[in-house]
């Protein structure tokens, strides 16, 4: 597996640990009633808050991530020669062309996941529902879309990528 | 409408020729990751006209001789 599969793992693991978290501690306080399906102050609030952990989520894996790869690449060499290992990482985590190729058809999928969210949201509010739903739709949605792209990513550095 | 074109190349060939070359030897004469050398290598990846020409001189060989091309049928 390579540093940019490796690395998107890492963003997908963490982006999912922080998505689940946020899903269980709502439906948790919609059941106890600690908000109205109206109150979208409360809502907010509560994804403001996991958006800042989830950040924080995401420095502290990569950090990790970091750390693990230059044990891992120390225990392949054999020896703990600083500049040895800062080259092997360093020409590992060359981004290149087919990176941003990637990069970039992975990010449409993200963002067509995340229009069409919007799109479901704003039909939740035609329709009546609750502006706690409304917000929702779009907060999963927006979450949903980044766990896509990471899954795109993945596909196509295994599968190959073409241009067209 | 004219048929796809599949990109092909002889860089296992000419890592051989050139003395069994690594593909990380390869991919740091030319700029690019190893894993895009890979993916080269292996048809997974058109490289663009860009890099095409750097494997192409790290070898020492016009383009030509790197890569071709075969016409692909239509699947569908």
């Amino acid at each position: 597996m390579s540093y940019q599969e490796k690395r998107t793992l890492t963003s997908m693991v963490a982006g999912l640990a922080v998505l689940v978290s946020y899903c269980i501690y709502i439906l948790n306080a919609y059941h106890k009633g600690w908000f109205a399906p109206d109150d979208m102050k409360f809502c907010a609030t509560v994804m403001l808050v996991f958006i800042g952990i989830g950040v924080a989520v995401a420095v502290v894996f990569q950090i990790l991530f970091h750390i693990l790869l230059s044990m891992g690449v120390a225990i392949r060499k054999g020896d703990c020669d600083d500049k040895a290992i800062e080259k092997e990482i360093v020409s590992a985590t060359v981004e290149d062309e087919m990176d941003k190729l990637i990069e970039l058809k992975a990010m449409k999928l993200g963002f067509i996941i995340a229009g069409a969210g919007m799109v479901a949201a704003l039909l939740a509010v035609v329709l009546d529902a609750p502006n706690a739903v409304m917000l929702n739709v779009l907060f999963l949605s927006m979450n949903v879309g980044s766990l896509a792209e990471g899954a795109l990513s993945l596909y196509y550095y295994r599968r190959g990528v073409y241009h067209a | 409408m004219p048929k796809k074109l599949h990109v092909t190349n002889q860089i296992r060939k000419l890592r051989f020729f050139a003395g069994e070359m690594t593909q990380q030897e390869l991919a740091e004469k030319t700029g690019a990751s190893r894993q895009t050398i890979i993916a080269v290598e292996a048809g997974k990846y058109s490289p663009s006209l860009e890099l095409a020409f750097r494997i192409a001189e790290a070898f020492g060989v016009p383009i030509g001789e790197v890569f071709g091309y075969e016409e692909q049928e239509d699947t569908k």
